[in-house]
């Protein structure tokens, strides 16, 4: 049996066992169902504000209180560039005012004079806009009809215009939505990664306090042992990533396309890249620190070293926020231990050079590499010992066999 | 044969093994008896490779243990361990294949053996819900369900009843017969006697005592009681190395060395008066097991002091 073929195994037990946790599929599924209604947020909240002022629909025609009389040419012009319209003769200037406060009347035409409008409403200013409209149409015709062109108004203003594109991004839409991921990027990974280390300081204790470890060790080399908790936890993380995130961003788009947050894939995949660096590097130090200890209690304070180092990086992460290209920033960047919190911040909301985000990958590999060796060799040293707690000295100086 | 050569092994000051050597064929059903601290456990861990042993080797059809042998072997830790909270099968099925096991095979072996022993009841209730006899029961099953050929039991019969004995005495009698190697540390010596075929015993690290249980029975001196119509002072003309254990009214025991003829001593009785009663016993293997262990008075005293 191959090495990968039994540290398959071991993941595959510790996933089937989270999987079997209603406490653990229950929280996530919550969660996740949270984090939809989240998503639907929007859609949902601008159903209630929808009014037929901000949105008129074609079938409304605007109905426009007219003192004078609109040539035929006008009415078509401003047919072409308000949609249809109804017309209302109207005495005087005073009617019309009285007109648009009553609502009866949506736009009003002083022929040859001036266009009056209700104030604007609603989050487009409509009615403003559609004065503005008319009143240009009705410019353009005049100085149409000067040419003797006056009938083809209708038609020059009905004209498909040339598609827009919008070159660079809509910079305030993204840096909110940037400062939004960095936020949650921040929170979520200091908390997934606090779960997790806990997580897999629960399931050694389990095995060390039910003695189930000798049985084990038996049969299976105590690095695969390690390996394949690791990976059978980090699997579950994966999963659970999934299904906390799918769902909303999915709902994200599918319900309100304006609304999605510019380059999202591109954010989420830097925040998952992290998360999965933070994760190998912290579960691993959780997990040569929790082979030290032989009961629950005791989770929480071996665990305090991995914690602390963990808190350090949530802070510096959450300041960088405010300032991800100040130096503290960059230097936290450069530190294995923070690097998980803050890289992912300065990527999102800051500038960090190529060198920078290449240096940090570089370290918090090699840092996992170093730390796994380490919390091999002392898982080695404590996972046989069940008992007293094991000095971190003992269990480094000598396997435990 | 699993070989045992000059294993040591110390615990800081304390010294658990020192040069223990022994062996045992397949197909053997040998009991490993000690007193408390004797060191049987320590062997079984080396044998088994969850600890090292400082000095010596153990050695599996003649080759060092590796991993490939220990994934062949049953093993029962003293602590006795499962996880909790998985389910009687999928539990014996995982340690299967932790074993290289196939999961069809894995899986059929798993219900052989519960059913079995008895547990078909439980099969899917998690661990931890069962009584601590059916715990036993699925930590028995734990080491045979990979079809191990050699078997290494830290006192399976502790904490059992009567009826889970039998069943367990069973269980070890049959896989012996099979061909697998089966050494088992036990503290009920008159259930060894008659289980097994061989022994070792061990004390203060050193092995005391081994062989055949028949052979020693045969080889430890019997005891002959007699008694005479006559007086009894026949005893002072005894042939050299028969010694007198006890007197009681005309019956008198005498422990004969094994190469003496108990003829020799019914002679010399027979002079006194007419032999009224006669009865020649092999010593039980728990009289072996105290003079073998207390025969050597350098482990007394550390033996008391373990023990406490
Ligand atoms: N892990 C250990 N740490 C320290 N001392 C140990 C350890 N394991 C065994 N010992 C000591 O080694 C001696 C032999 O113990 P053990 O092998 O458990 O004996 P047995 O199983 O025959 O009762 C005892 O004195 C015991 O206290
Ligand atoms: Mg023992």
């Amino acid at each position: 049996m191959s090495a990968w073929q039994t540290v398959r195994l071991i993941a595959g037990r510790e996933v089937r066992q989270r999987l079997r946790s209603r406490m653990f599929v229950g929280t996530t599924l919550a969660l996740s169902a949270l984090l939809v209604l989240g998503a639907l947020g929007p859609a949902l909240l601008g159903a209630f504000e929808r009014t037929p002022d901000d949105e008129p629909v074609a079938a409304d025609p605007v109905r426009v209180a007219v003192v004078g009389s609109l040539a035929p040419a006008e009415t078509a012009a401003l047919e072409a560039t308000l949609g249809p319209l109804t017309t209302v003769p109207a005495a005087n200037e005073a009617a019309v005012v009285s007109a648009l406060e009553e609502e009866t009347a949506d736009l009003g035409i002083i022929v040859g004079d001036r266009v009056l409008t209700p104030p604007a409403t609603g989050m487009f200013a409509v009615g403003t806009g559609r004065a503005f409209q008319a009143a240009e149409t009705l410019a353009l015709t005049e100085v149409l009809d000067a040419v003797g062109a006056s009938g083809s108004a209708a038609a020059v203003l009905g004209v498909e215009p040339l598609p827009v594109e919008v070159i660079g991004e809509d910079d305030q839409a993204l840096q909110a939505a940037r400062l939004i991921a960095a936020n949650l990027a921040v929170v979520f990974i200091f908390a997934m990664l606090m779960f997790y280390a806990s997580m897999i300081v629960n399931g050694i204790i389990e095995e060390k306090g039910s003695r189930v470890v000798e049985l084990l060790v038996e049969a299976v080399p105590i690095r695969q042992l390690l390996a394949g908790k690791v990976v059978g936890l980090g699997t579950i993380a994966l999963g659970q990533m999934f299904v906390l995130f799918v769902p909303a961003t999915t709902v994200l788009v599918l319900a309100n396309r304006d609304l999605i947050p510019p380059g999202i894939g591109g954010m989420l995949a830097i925040i998952g890249l992290w998360f999965a660096l933070g994760y190998a590097l912290y579960t691993l130090i959780s997990a040569g620190l929790g082979a030290l200890v032989s009961r629950p209690e005791e989770a929480q304070a071996v665990l305090t070293p991995a914690s602390l180092l963990a808190l350090v990086g949530y802070v510096v992460g959450f300041a960088a926020i405010q300032a991800p290209d100040a130096s503290f920033a960059v230097v936290a960047g450069w530190v294995p231990f923070s690097a998980p919190f803050v890289l992912p911040v300065r990527q999102l909301v800051g500038e960090p050079t190529s060198l920078e985000v290449a240096g940090a990958l570089v370290l918090v590999l090699l840092a996992i590499a170093v730390v796994a060796l380490l919390a091999a060799r002392i898982y080695e040293g404590g996972i046989l010992r069940v008992g007293a707690r094991v000095g971190i000295r003992d269990a480094w100086r000598g396997s435990s066999r | 044969m699993l070989e045992l050569r000059n294993l040591r092994r110390s615990f800081g000051d304390v010294v658990a093994l020192d040069g223990l050597s022994f062996e045992v064929a397949p197909g053997e059903l040998c009991g490993f008896l000690g007193p408390n601290g004797a060191g049987k456990t320590t062997a079984m861990r080396c044998a088994v490779g969850v600890t090292a042993a400082d000095a010596g080797e153990v050695r599996w059809r003649g080759q060092p243990i590796d991993l490939a042998v220990r994934r062949r072997t049953g093993y029962m830790p003293e602590e006795r361990g499962l996880y909790p909270r998985m389910r009687v099968h999928e539990q014996l099925v995982y340690v299967a294949r932790l074993r290289d096991v196939d999961a069809e095979v894995a899986a059929r072996n798993a219900d052989r053996w519960i059913d079995r022993l008895g547990i078909g009841e439980r099969r899917d209730d998690p661990v931890e819900q069962l009584s601590l006899g059916n715990q036993q029961r699925v930590q028995l099953a734990a080491a045979l369900v990979h079809d191990p050929e050699l078997l290494i039991l830290d006192e399976p019969f502790s904490g059992l009843d009567p009826l889970a004995t039998d069943v367990m005495s069973e269980v070890l009698r049959e896989q012996a017969d099979a061909g697998v190697a089966v050494v088992f540390s036990s503290h009920q010596l008159d259930l060894v006697e008659d289980l097994c075929r061989t022994v070792a015993v061990v004390a203060r690290g050193r092995l005391v005592l081994d062989g055949e249980v028949a052979a020693l029975k045969a080889a430890g001196g019997r005891r002959l009681r007699v008694a005479t119509d006559g007086d009894d002072d026949w005893t002072a003309r005894l042939p050299a190395g028969a010694a007198v254990v006890s007197r009681r009214d005309a019956t008198v025991t005498v422990a004969l060395p094994p190469t003496l003829d108990p003829g020799a001593v019914l002679d010399v009785a027979r002079r006194s008066g007419r032999l009224v009663d006669v009865h020649l016993d092999q010593p039980r293997l728990s009289e072996l097991f105290r003079t073998a262990v207390a025969d050597r008075p350098d482990l007394a005293a550390e033996l008391t002091e373990v023990d406490r």
